[in-house]
């Protein structure tokens, strides 16, 4: 009985760090077509500039949001020639918000902020990598084929992975919880962490939700995810839509990861793996349906656990075996539906 | 004034010269891991084998000059191969010190075997060394998986549990610890109750961790590095289990420590005496050889207390400068490389009680390890300390 208290709490939980992973995943799909392999590192970047700004190290993951803004002014030279006054603008805008990050960087390290509002600051830092991601890999293509940004996914997660232990090199990093210590639900000790991982992931949810029904950029979103010329005809910019897109799902994938760092640490290969078992849950919904992937990593979460407990040696391998099952049923139904 | 420049230059030249062709030249090249994955292990090998050649530059006792080639095989066994190939016939080493990782000291097993050259390696596993019969001209100086768990598991008889639960990475490192540990059980008598494997990308360890409490073993042994090691044994207090949790010497590190906080106290692990040697007993012959050791390295490189790695390259070393002195002694002549390479290998398997940094070594025929549970400490955690385990 004990076990199967143990083995629910530990599977919503997991199943909930990979929910926000699905949302970030259905989210990026349905309104740039991109199946983003790489979602998974912004786990690790959240986690890890968490871990440094709650021990006093300067983070990171401003080196990347630097090197990447410097990026952006360099693809834009070509520019100077016909509007030197925009190129201008932008290359300001650029620095302005360089000099911002590490301005923000500083503060909260000077400040020694809380662990909730560090969390903010990581935020604040690690989101916006995930738009020049998308500047850099997607937006020079915007009509390329779902396989050909797969690939690139790819590419991005090794690359992101590799700088990440080049940054923070090998070891792992203890972080801080959000509260220290739990309580006994009956015979079970659940670390108060969890509480935290069930309400900032409702709420981010949530949030998610009333963004996109009650407010007009969060409507343009939708617009753009439902059907992209539509939506470029009523005068929606796609192009910025994506960038929004992958902003908010680099945000709620660096969530997850400062959700999950105190329980497992923090480390430049946390990611990948959370990310893959995200998409394996994303797949139910064919990565377009919220409830289905939700559904899906609740699956997931559920069954990791109770196969490490019954086959630890085999659990990896149901996990990523539900997906075929799982793939069969969506083409089944596809079929029918066609029909 | 030119005339009387040159003049002195020469003066002072020639005896240096004369010095130094007098003598020949022993050739010892080393592969490892300075950069890759493993240049944790790599780079303090190649730090103690800096340390080594700078100590000999001055020494004018040995009966030969001696060149040190230090290659990087960027923890890739292909680089390694070709490396230790460029050594043996290009470089002309008569020992080659190889490599950091097991699977580079596998791959460079053929190269060094036909070509007759002694190899001493860096690598963990056992598998490097054996069958010796087919490992001829192979050494090594790390203590092995087998050899730790061996103590371990005598502590936990001693402790009167002949249960033991084992919980191990799912790599070759956890495989490595899980066949030591079934044939250390099967010789001991001890029987394995449990067998759960986790990976280190896994963000939960409870599953696990409660099949191996209701399995009631009388003893946990986990064979992983931190994270997982410490997170194992978090999750493992979290369920309720109380009893004795042992690790491998992976987990000695500061990491295991500043991850586990208070719950990896108390917590056991198979070591070598580089980690506990302050707490030794003064009359064991180690410690005086290990203090020298560490104060050296820690003030060269300015590191505040030296790990495991650079005394495995520091032993390799030594032990080969051992032989090769005996060897010319023997009167081999190191210009004669291939008689030399053999006269080395035949010295090195000699090797009789050689006090090193990671324990006592003793060679022999049917072993190229030549360590044994003298060299084998139980280090235990204390206020967030590595501390001598005494058995009681």
């Amino acid at each position: 009985m004990d076990t199967a208290l143990f083995l629910l709490v530990d599977g919503l939980t997991n199943g909930l760090v990979y929910a926000l992973l699905a949302l970030s995943l259905v989210l990026t799909f349905t309104v740039t077509r991109v199946v983003n392999i790489a979602q998974g590192e912004y786990v690790m970047l959240g986690a890890l500039t968490l871990a440094d700004l709650l021990q006093g190290r300067f983070p990171g993951s401003v080196y990347l949001l630097v090197g990447g803004l410097a990026l952006c002014v360099v693809l834009d030279a070509r520019r100077w020639r016909s509007d030197w006054k925009g190129a201008l603008l932008f290359a300001a805008g650029m620095l302005l918000a360089a000099v911002g990050a590490v301005a923000l960087a500083k503060g909260a390290l000077a400040l020694q902020l809380p662990v909730v509002a560090m969390m903010l600051v990581a935020l604040l830092l690690v989101a916006p990598i995930g738009v020049l991601i998308y500047r850099f890999t997607v937006h020079p293509i915007p009509d390329a084929s779902t396989i050909v940004f797969v690939i690139i996914s790819v590419g991005v997660s090794m690359s992101v992975q590799g700088l990440g232990l080049l940054i923070w090199g090998a070891s792992p990093y203890p972080v801080d919880p959000v509260a220290s210590g739990g309580t006994l639900l009956g015979p079970v000790f659940v670390p108060y962490q969890s509480f935290v991982i069930l309400v900032v992931a409702l709420a981010s949810m949530g949030g998610l939700y009333l963004f996109s029904e009650y407010t007009l950029v969060g409507k343009a979103l939708q617009a753009s995810a439902m059907n992209r010329l539509g939506a470029q005809f009523c005068g929606i910019p796609v192009a910025k839509a994506g960038g929004l897109a992958f902003l908010l799902a680099a945000a709620f994938s660096a969530i997850s990861g400062m959700l999950l760092a105190p329980l497992i640490t923090a480390n430049y290969e946390m990611g990948f793996m959370v990310g893959l078992k995200g998409f394996v849950g994303g797949a139910m919904g064919g990565l377009i349906d919220y409830p289905f992937a939700l559904l899906g990593v609740m699956m997931v979460g559920g069954l990791e656990t109770t196969s490490a407990y019954l086959a630890s040696a085999y659990r990896d391998v149901l996990v990523f075996g539900l997906l075929i099952p799982t793939l069969l049923w969506r083409n089944a139904r596809q079929r029918a539906e066609a029909r | 004034m030119k005339n009387v420049l040159a003049l002195v230059i020469a003066a002072l030249a020639l005896p240096g010269f004369a010095f130094a062709a007098d003598k020949p030249e022993l050739r010892i090249g080393s592969v490892v891991a300075m950069t890759g994955p493993a240049s944790a292990l790599g780079l303090p090998a190649k730090n103690a084998i800096d340390l080594l050649q700078e100590r000999l530059a001055n020494d004018a006792s040995l009966p030969f000059t001696v060149k040190f080639i230090t290659y990087d095989d960027a923890s890739d066994p292909t680089k390694a191969v070709n490396s230790v190939r460029k050594l043996v016939t290009e470089d002309r080493a008569h020992v080659v010190i190889c490599c950091s990782t097991t699977p580079a000291s596998m791959a460079i097993l053929d190269v060094v075997t036909q070509a007759k050259v002694p190899n001493i390696s860096l690598a963990l596993g056992q598998s490097v060394i054996e069958p010796v019969k087919e490992r001829y001209w192979i050494f090594k100086t790390p203590s092995t998986d087998q050899l730790q768990i061996a103590v371990l598991v005598d502590d936990m008889i001693k402790q009167g549990s002949k249960k033991v639960a084992f919980l191990g990475l799912e790599d070759s490192f956890g495989e490595g610890g899980w066949v030591a540990m079934q044939s250390v059980a099967k010789a001991k008598g001890v029987e394995i109750v449990a067998a759960e494997r986790f990976a280190r990308t896994d963000t939960n360890f409870t599953p696990q961790a409660l099949k191996v409490r209701q399995a009631s073993p009388g003893a946990v042994y986990i064979h992983a590095i931190p994270p997982s090691s410490a997170l194992v044994q978090q999750a493992l207090r979290r369920v309720g289990y109380t009893g004795p949790i042992y690790h491998s010497g992976g987990s000695a590190n500061s990491a295991f420590l500043s991850i586990g906080k208070k719950d990896v106290d108390g917590a056991l692990l198979g070591t070598t005496p580089v980690l506990v040697y302050t707490d030794l007993a003064g009359n064991n012959p180690l410690k005086p050889v290990i203090a020298d050791f560490a104060a050296l390295y820690e003030k060269r490189f300015n590191v505040p207390k030296v790990d495991i790695f650079p005394g495995q390259a520091w032993d390799a070393g030594n032990i080969a400068l051992k032989a090769a002195a005996e060897a010319a002694k023997g009167g081999a002549k190191p210009d004669d490389v291939d008689a030399f390479r053999a006269a080395l290998r035949d010295k090195i398997e000699a090797t009789k009680e050689f006090v090193g940094v990671g324990g006592i070594f003793n060679y022999t025929p049917s072993d190229h390890l030549g360590l044994d549970a003298r060299s084998t400490f139980i280090a235990v955690v204390k206020n967030d300390e590595f501390r001598l385990y005494d058995a009681k």
